[in-house]
């Protein structure tokens, strides 16, 4: 189980992260979710012991991991840049480290054959890695970390370097890998979809502290900002102020048609396949809507949705208020 | 069309132009010399008055090279071996003359210059001008090796090598003048310098002065080399002397750590400065020698030769005659102390008056003994600093060195097709 | 249409490199000396024969080897700590990488007028300071050994700093993500310098050897001020040798000979180094 108690670091006056509180347990997947910038790489960064934390502790199944330098806490990460060694091939990539800790070379051969198959990476294992492809450097890094026999995962935007089919491809193995072991892990990312898809619980950062932390369920349903209502559920929420004091959100796929409700008039329309997403122009502003995919629309169209689902923010400090 | 009658018009102006160029009766000469940078400098005020004499006849121009021997040897070689060279005529060192001759690039003077003219030269700046009997240079300056003392530390300079070590060593004995006697074991030019001063005082030469040969292992030359490294070794010459040229010889003496030091005519002027600790306690003579022998002064000297490829030979001698007259010498010498050539300069009142040791200098000039004149020379100085160098510096023996020079020289006369 | 392209660069090397060196193989079957009134005439292989058996020649195309060996040597050494130190972070580090390269920038004539002024007996810095602590004069430059030093001390002060400047372009290459993954992995800081500094800096201390290798093989200026060749002849170059023999000798067969010779010795031990490298492991083609 992972301890973060009141983390903080700063360069010069300036705090890029602070007061990071939060769990980890045992098998479960965080992702710290936010935009470029919001301190969510210095964390890990912080837990690796690459960096030294200006203030807070953090703690590994009750033991403080401060005074322990990097290379004895026993963490992996897995970086956005893979940081494989660009003058090793693949098992030499994968052999440096079992050597450097000392694994006797029978047994350093036999759990890197056996990695090797985990990724299936075996025909490639000779080859440098400049000669594979971004998605086969990616399961490189997986199965250096594996080999590390990590107390705790970190995964550092895991996945932004490759396109989008890829990561779909990606998700499951990364699931079955990493995430059904019994570390805790953490799993840092600027895409809401993909912590949506992976993790137990998103906590979103927002200049360097946390806006909320929950399930992505929680996160959802009860936004604790505008903020984290805006970045989490796609398409974006509707944010339609009232007055001074008040700001409703109404996500798009709440909004349906009602011959009683507002007329609209459609400015832009994307077909999805499924659903299909309208930009309307309504009395209250503009108005993103979801709506099926076989659904003819015919002009004037008049729209509501249900005073339940309306989430509201305090428009002024951007707060839900309580209900 | 119209570009084309532009065309012709302008060829028309311009075979009209070179044709007036061409038909002026008179045409200014332009005479170009080039000279080492303190030459040059020394010769700006004559150069003007030569131009104002002679307004539309001949334009004389100096080019400022560079200041150190070698390289303004190696900007002439470059310019003459490109063909055309931008220069009439050249400030050549007294070694270079007879590769240059043999090189085919200089053009005999004697037309302009006869014997009569060289009568009125003082005996040591007659010398090195000639190659198979026909003068090639004029003398601008006479420059011979000098033998400098301490008229504080002793009554009178020494005469043999004897007495050289005797009274250095006696000084060194009492702590005065640590450095003893300085003189220049660089490997450099320098050291062939002295080299020829020092094997004249044991009696012996270079060359044999009746066959032409090496006589580099005469017991003579033996008996010098053994001389020299015993000066180091026993302490009258300090072992750093082994990397000395003139400059830091003279910055020793100047500094008062030495009694004796063996240097050019220049020295002179530089140890009567208000930075010289020996100011007005200086001797001039020459390199001791054995009893019985000559004293040698070895003859250094910048003097001036005409190009062969020169378009104006007449202008250019009358350039060189100009710069190289009486007055041109009394001038330099009282500006800038370079020593005459001429003989009748040396009992002038005037400049007698300016440096005391002008008596001595003509004594010395008396006595130079040039360097062989060979267009082998660089290569046999090369191959005596080198051996010389190794004798000073290594536990090379002397008499084996001096039997490795003289292989080595022979050899290289052989490769040339006989002596030299 | 490439080759249209090439063409500039072709003839820039035509001009600078092929030509004279088809100029200086066909002179060194030439006499071309002041025997020859400076006019070349076929003397087959009588200048090869010459250099064969031409002593000064081999004992120069030694010393240039050892001074080159040992000042790149050394170079290499200082120039890795050095860049080493100028990669990390601290105050004041712009400042010295600045000033890291003032030697570099100062032209050899004057450095090497600097160094035998500081070398000078008795009236240089160094033996005066010698005199002060009671050493009495070392007399550096009299003798053979201590005067190569001299000249090998010299190039390294200023030639060390170019390699540094290549060598820290080369660390700036190399990601900063390989050490914390190294760390991770649990190699302690040391480790990392020979586990991925040094591997990854090879290609650049490779070429930073054959530049600085061909360069010290080829020195000149440096050894015509500071010694002149001397003492008894144990610092000169083969290129101090070529050069007298041209411009003092007027003996342009034979120099042309001997310039030659000393780029095929140079070119030759290129290739069996480059060779040797190889075989060693060390010249894997590595793109960090």
């Amino acid at each position: 189980m992972l301890h973060l108690n009141g983390l903080g670091k700063r360069f010069g006056e300036q705090w890029i992260l602070r007061d990071l509180n939060m769990q980890v347990d045992e098998g479960e997947c965080v992702a710290l979710l936010g935009t470029s910038g919001c301190g969510k790489s210095t964390a890990l960064r912080l837990i690796a012991g690459l960096d030294r934390q200006d203030e807070g502790s953090i703690e590994l199944d009750g033991e403080p991991l401060d005074s322990i330098p990097a290379e004895r806490r026993r963490i992996a990460m897995v970086f956005q840049s893979y940081a494989l060694f660009p003058h090793l091939s693949v098992r030499e990539n994968l052999n440096l480290g079992l050597k450097i800790r000392g694994v006797s070379p029978a047994q350093r051969q036999q759990r890197i054959e056996t990695v090797l198959d985990t990724v299936r990476l075996r025909e490639m294992a000779d080859r440098r890695p400049q000669q594979l492809s971004g998605g086969q450097r990616q399961r490189v890094a997986l199965a250096r970390a594996l080999l590390r026999d990590p107390r705790v995962y970190l995964l550092d935007e895991p996945m932004s370097n490759l396109d989008a089919q890829l990561r779909d491809d990606l998700r499951p193995e990364l699931r079955q890998l990493i995430l059904q072991g019994t570390q805790p892990v953490l799993y840092v990312t600027h895409d809401q979809q993909e912590a949506m898809a992976l993790a137990n619980r998103i906590a979103v950062l927002k200049d360097g502290r946390i806006e909320q932390i929950g399930t992505p369920e929680e996160l959802y349903k009860t936004p604790a900002s505008q903020f984290v209502a805006s970045f989490i559920g796609r398409p974006q929420i509707n944010l339609l102020p009232v007055d001074k004091q008040l700001t409703i959100g109404i996500r798009p796929e709440d909004v349906g048609f009602d011959p009683e409700g507002m007329p609209c008039r459609l400015i832009s329309r994307e077909w999805q396949g499924a659903s299909q997403l309208l930009l309307l122009d309504s009395p209250r502003g503009a108005l993103r809507m979801l709506c099926a995919g076989d659904l003819s629309l015919s002009e004037p169209l008049h729209v509501s949705w249900l005073t339940s689902a309306e989430h509201r923010f305090d428009a002024g400090s951007g707060h839900r208020l309580a209900e | 069309m119209l570009f084309r009658r532009g065309l012709f018009a302008i060829g028309l102006g311009f075979l009209l132009l070179v044709g007036v160029v061409w038909g002026r009766p008179e045409q200014v000469q332009s005479v170009t010399i080039l000279m080492p940078a303190p030459y040059a400098d020394a010769t700006a005020s004559l150069v003007n008055r030569f131009n104002a004499d002679n307004r539309g006849r001949i334009h004389l121009n100096v080019s400022r090279g560079p200041l150190e021997t070698e390289s303004i040897s190696d900007l002439a070689i470059s310019s003459l071996l490109l063909g055309s060279p931008p220069f009439d005529a050249l400030l050549v060192d007294v070694t270079w003359l007879p590769k240059y001759v043999a090189a085919g690039w200089l053009e005999p003077l004697d037309p302009w210059f006869d014997t009569a003219d060289e009568q009125g030269l003082v005996e040591g700046a007659r010398l090195g001008n000639r190659v198979n009997g026909a003068l090639y240079r004029w003398p601008l300056g006479a420059d011979v090796g000098l033998l400098y003392w301490r008229t504080d530390l002793m009554a009178d300079p020494p005469r043999t090598p004897d007495e050289l070590t005797a009274v250095v060593g006696k000084l060194q004995q009492e702590g005065q003048a640590p450095q003893g006697f300085v003189w220049q074991a660089r490997q450099y030019e320098g050291l062939s310098c002295d080299f020829v001063e020092m094997i004249q005082a044991f009696g012996g030469s270079w060359l044999n002065p009746v066959s032409g040969e090496p006589s580099l292992d005469s017991p003579a030359a033996r008996q010098t080399a053994t001389w020299m490294k015993g000066l180091i070794s026993d302490g009258i010459s300090p072992r750093a002397v082994t990397n000395y040229a003139e400059s830091e010889s003279l910055q020793a003496f100047k500094a008062g750590d030495a009694a004796l030091m063996r240097n050019w005519p220049y020295a002179w002027a530089e140890l009567q400065g208000d930075d010289s600790a020996v100011k007005g306690r200086i001797g001039v003579t020459t390199m001791v020698a054995l009893p019985g022998q000559t004293p040698a002064a070895t003859l250094g000297s910048w003097g001036l030769s005409m190009l062969r490829d020169t378009p104006h030979p007449s202008a250019t001698a009358e350039a060189i005659r100009y710069l190289t007259s009486q007055d041109a010498q009394r001038e330099r010498f009282l500006n800038q102390g370079y020593t005459p050539t001429a003989k009748a300069l040396f009992q002038d009142p005037e400049l007698v008056e300016r440096s005391a040791v002008l008596p001595q200098l003509e004594q010395a000039l008396d006595q130079a003994v040039p360097r062989p004149m060979s267009p082998l020379y660089a290569q046999m100085s090369d191959l005596l600093q080198r051996m010389l160098s190794a004798i000073l510096t290594e536990d090379l023996d002397p008499d084996e060195g001096m039997a490795q020079a003289q292989a080595s020289t022979l050899t290289l006369f052989r490769s040339a097709g006989g002596t030299a | 249409m490439n080759l249209l392209l090439l063409l500039p660069a072709l003839l820039m090397i035509g001009l600078v490199f092929v030509w004279p060196m088809i100029r200086y193989g066909w002179l060194s079957f030439h006499a071309n000396s002041v025997l020859t009134g400076l006019n070349p005439v076929p003397n087959g292989g009588a200048n090869w024969i010459r250099l064969l058996d031409d002593q000064r020649f081999w004992q120069d195309a030694l010393q240039t080897t050892r001074f080159a060996g040992v000042s790149v040597g050394l170079e290499l050494l200082l120039a890795l700590a050095i860049a080493l130190l100028l990669d990390q972070r601290w105050r004041g580090r712009g400042v010295v990488r600045a000033l890291a390269l003032l030697p570099w920038a100062l032209p050899t004539t004057m450095m090497a007028l600097g160094w035998r002024w500081i070398f000078n007996t008795p009236y240089g810095p160094l033996e005066r300071l010698n005199e002060f602590v009671g050493l009495g004069p070392l007399n550096l430059l009299s003798t053979p050994m201590w005067t190569w030093l001299v000249t090998v001390v010299a190039d390294v002060w200023k030639t060390t700093p170019f390699i540094a400047l290549l060598l820290l372009a080369g660390l700036q290459t190399i990601p900063k993500d390989l050490y914390s993954a190294f760390r991770l992995e649990g190699g302690r800081p040391i480790q990392a310098l020979r586990c991925i500094t040094l591997p990854l800096l090879m290609p650049y201390v490779l070429i930073a050897l054959l530049f600085r290798g061909a360069q010290a093989f080829g020195v000149f200026d440096l050894i015509q001020v500071l010694t002149g060749g001397g003492p008894a002849g144990s610092t000169e170059s083969v290129a101090l040798y070529a050069y007298l023999n041209a411009m003092r000798f007027l003996d342009f067969g034979y120099s042309a000979t001997a310039m030659l010779a000393g780029f095929l010795l140079l070119t030759s031990a290129m290739l069996i180094l480059a060779m040797l490298l190889r075989l060693s492991g060390l010249m894997k083609p590595v793109q960090p």
